[in-house]
């Protein structure tokens, strides 16, 4: 994976420095650059993509003679940033990312711009772009209540199950689990084998979590998005999160509540933990042969169903224009070039993991890297992706107000799991603290 | 008559220059010290959310948060956790900081090398105190840990563990910030006078008396500074939080001073954190003129 990032890294650079011999920039050569003078500030979160794009800049300040600041703080200091920014209408950022549990606040606050009329421009956008490439089910959460979009996705991630010590599994005789029972059985026959603990996630249970609520049959709110009465308090969400608490604190390593998502890969890399629920980026990871342990005893699936069906997590990540730019028309070319079949093709090829676009995600080369010792993760992930965009039961994730039941979903888990109360207590609780806060938001529940 | 009109009106004058010369630095700290605070109590009083400022800056009901506060079970939680963090870590920060300085107070170049050393925490980046501390507390990568366990005494995670939590992060602090107590108390002992200690020791008073009765009763007004400070200082506790246990496990270290930044960073409600934020305010306030009372003056105070 080392190796990969740098080629990565390099094809981003190279992508740069070939600018000045590219067909675009010779055609432009003659005459002056469309956007000289104009500086452009784009910020995102830091990530694959936005570090192939800081090393291709290059290029498109060539062809457009804009300049580009490109700031790419970490997830939650760019999100923070973001929303204040946003927020107060500021012309700080020429681009942003629109973050997918942020989309709807964004969105439907009115503080992007929406971009169909630059899309439909010829002028503006070149006639390869081709919206229609980007998957449906990436393009519905960049998308307002007008119908309008307000973000171009830059990649489409899905919530997958790992075994990091499947070999484990095989010895007791069993199969890769595929629903909420079989994950348990397999769990108890291997739970602490080889000094392996059992089941670990990330500890935004707002995001580990749901898929299991999903699938015993309960949900975050009564029907998102136009009905944000919260539903933690069913029999069927107090079941999902008795079992859901219960696979950390049964099978759980020590501190199994604390563990950010860098350290449930890092435990599955080194075999301390045989099994996590995580987005497809990150299980990637495992399939790093310099630094997994595991890369021959891995194994990928869908995130197991239950009861109510098979329900996998999504996310997905776009760039936008913050409504008070005073540069949109140069910010559409970033986005247009940033996002363009080009770029985003020569991005997979140089390694990069979760495109949205369709035709990036059929290139041989990428299906034949996606395939991590003998599972195909790009398969997997469109697979959720399509599933979510038919059933619609991601909407609960990108409404205005989800950050806050978020939290409350992440301390319920955490309560359960460490004994401080039952299921029913936490999720009762967490219902009521969700009522409150949604009703400080100005909702009437 | 006239002479003493014109001392009055030469004082008037230069009280006027004097205001003149100041007001430049007093506009500076107005703007800079009170617009913002003055700004905090106003947004305080609407229930301002960032996700609709426009309709949500409205003052009809200026009271409304403060009465959402009474009624926030994790607010009041938060309290009583942000009053057991910081009287704990104070007070461990205090003793140990007493303590060290005073094994440490002495001339040799070992004991200035060790005094030297003992200040590296305090002038640590916050993060990275807190970066150390989460290796510390991680079971799986924690020498802590692995020393417990090869000494056969192994113990689970303590930050995700809700009756260690708290004391967790209350050591992580107290190991940070002890250097400050001792520092002062360090810089104290060389004023404490050597007669009376010389005296006492003559009439045959011991390493505890001479301690007790002499050394302690000087050392007393900076051990008060430094608990105010610390005090003050731990209504702030933010990153050891932020990054050992996110407020967890569940709420148990959820402190007043972190619970206002989820409202208002995580969920927008600014009129709402600004609100928590003048409680905190307040409560500072209001412990600052308690501790005063308890210790501040004493020592100079001739009525006493």
């Amino acid at each position: 994976m080392t190796t990969q990032r740098r080629q990565f890294l390099a094809a981003g650079a190279a992508l740069g420095a070939g600018a000045l011999l590219s067909p675009l920039a010779r055609a432009q050569a003659g005459g002056a650059k469309k956007y000289a003078g104009v500086t452009l500030n784009v910020s995102t979160f830091s990530a694959a993509y936005p570090k192939f794009l800081q090393q291709a800049l290059p290029e498109f300040e060539a062809l457009t003679g804009a300049k580009v600041n490109f700031d790419a703080p970490s997830f939650p200091v760019y999100n923070q940033r973001v929303d204040l920014e946003l927020s107060t209408r500021g012309a700080a950022y020429d681009v942003v990312n629109v973050t997918f549990i942020y989309s709807s606040r964004w969105i439907n606050s009115g503080w992007l711009t929406p971009l169909d009329d630059y899309l439909r421009n010829p002028n503006l956008t070149p006639a390869d772009f081709d919206l229609n490439d980007f998957l449906p089910g990436a393009r519905a959460p960049e998308t307002g209540r007008d119908g309008k979009l307000y973000g171009v996705p830059w990649t489409a991630e899905a919530l997958l199950t790992a075994s990091s010590r499947f070999d484990l599994v095989q010895a007791a005789g069993l199969e890769f689990p595929d629903s909420t029972d079989d994950l348990l059985k397999v769990l108890r026959a291997v739970n602490k084998k080889e000094r392996v603990a059992g089941f670990v996630s990330d500890n935004h249970y707002g995001w580990t979590f749901v898929p299991y609520l999903h699938a015993f049959g309960g949900d975050v709110f009564r029907k998102a998005p136009d009905d944000l009465f919260p539903t933690l308090d069913t029999p069927e969400a107090i079941a999902a999160a008795d079992y859901y608490a219960n696979l950390l604190r049964e099978f759980g390593p020590d501190g199994a509540v604390t563990y950010t998502p860098d350290q449930v890969i890092q435990s599955l890399k080194q075999g301390r933990v045989n099994f996590t629920d995580q987005g497809q980026l990150y299980l990637a990871q495992l399939g790093d042969p310099a630094t997994s342990k595991t890369i021959k005893t891995v194994k990928f699936g869908l995130v197991p169903k239950g009861p109510a069906g098979r329900f996998p997590g999504t996310a997905v990540h776009g760039l936008g224009i913050p409504a008070g730019s005073k540069n949109k028309e140069a910010a559409w070319a970033f986005i247009a070039w940033a996002l363009s079949k080009q770029t985003t093709h020569k991005a997979v090829l140089a390694g990069y993991g979760s495109p949205a676009r369709k035709s990036d995600l059929e290139l041989p080369a990428f299906r034949a890297r996606q395939n991590i010792n003998g599972t195909d993760l790009a398969r997997l992930a469109q697979d959720s992706i399509e599933l979510a965009s038919r059933t619609g039961h991601m909407k609960y994730r990108t409404v205005s107000v989800y950050p806050q039941v978020d939290q409350q979903i992440n301390k319920a888990i955490e309560l359960v799991a460490t004994k401080q109360l039952s299921a029913k207590q936490a999720m009762q609780q967490a219902q009521a603290a969700s009522i409150a806060d949604l009703k400080r938001a100005g909702l009437s529940l | 008559m006239s002479s003493q009109l014109m001392a009055a009106g030469w004082q008037a004058e230069r009280r006027r220059a004097f205001l003149l010369g100041l007001a430049p630095s007093l506009l500076v700290l107005a703007v800079i010290t009170l617009v913002p605070a003055v700004a905090l109590l106003v947004a305080s009083l609407t229930p301002l959310s960032l996700t609709d400022p426009l309709a949500t800056f409205r003052f009809d009901d200026p009271l409304v948060n403060y009465r959402h506060l009474l009624e926030d079970k994790r607010f009041i939680d938060s309290v009583g956790t942000q009053l057991e963090l910081s009287v704990s870590s104070v007070t461990l920060q205090v003793a140990l900081g007493l303590g060290i300085a005073l094994l440490l107070h002495g001339p040799s170049r070992l004991l200035a090398a060790t005094r030297a050393a003992f200040l590296i925490p305090m002038v640590l980046p916050p993060i990275v105190v807190a970066l150390i501390w989460k290796i510390l507390y991680t079971p799986d990568i924690s020498p802590l840990h692995r020393a417990a366990e090869a000494l056969g005494v192994p113990f689970s995670s303590l930050i995700a563990n809700p009756d260690t939590a708290l004391w967790a992060i209350s050591v992580a602090d107290t190991w940070q910030w002890f250097p400050f107590t001792m520092l002062m108390v360090l810089a104290a002992l060389q004023m404490v006078p050597q007669s009376p200690i010389e005296a006492a020791r003559l009439d045959g008073a011991n390493r505890w008396q001479v301690f007790r009765f002499i050394v302690l009763p000087h050392l007393r007004p900076v051990l008060v500074v430094c608990a105010l400070f610390r005090l003050i200082d731990s209504f702030k506790a933010f990153p050891l939080i932020y990054v050992l246990t996110n407020g967890g496990p569940g709420t148990v270290t959820e402190v007043t001073n972190y619970y206002g930044f989820v409202q208002a960073f995580n969920f927008s409600y600014w009129g709402y954190a600004s609100a928590i934020a003048m409680v905190i305010l307040a409560g500072v306030f209001a412990l600052a003129a308690l501790v005063g009372r308890l210790g501040w003056n004493h020592h100079h105070d001739p009525q006493r």
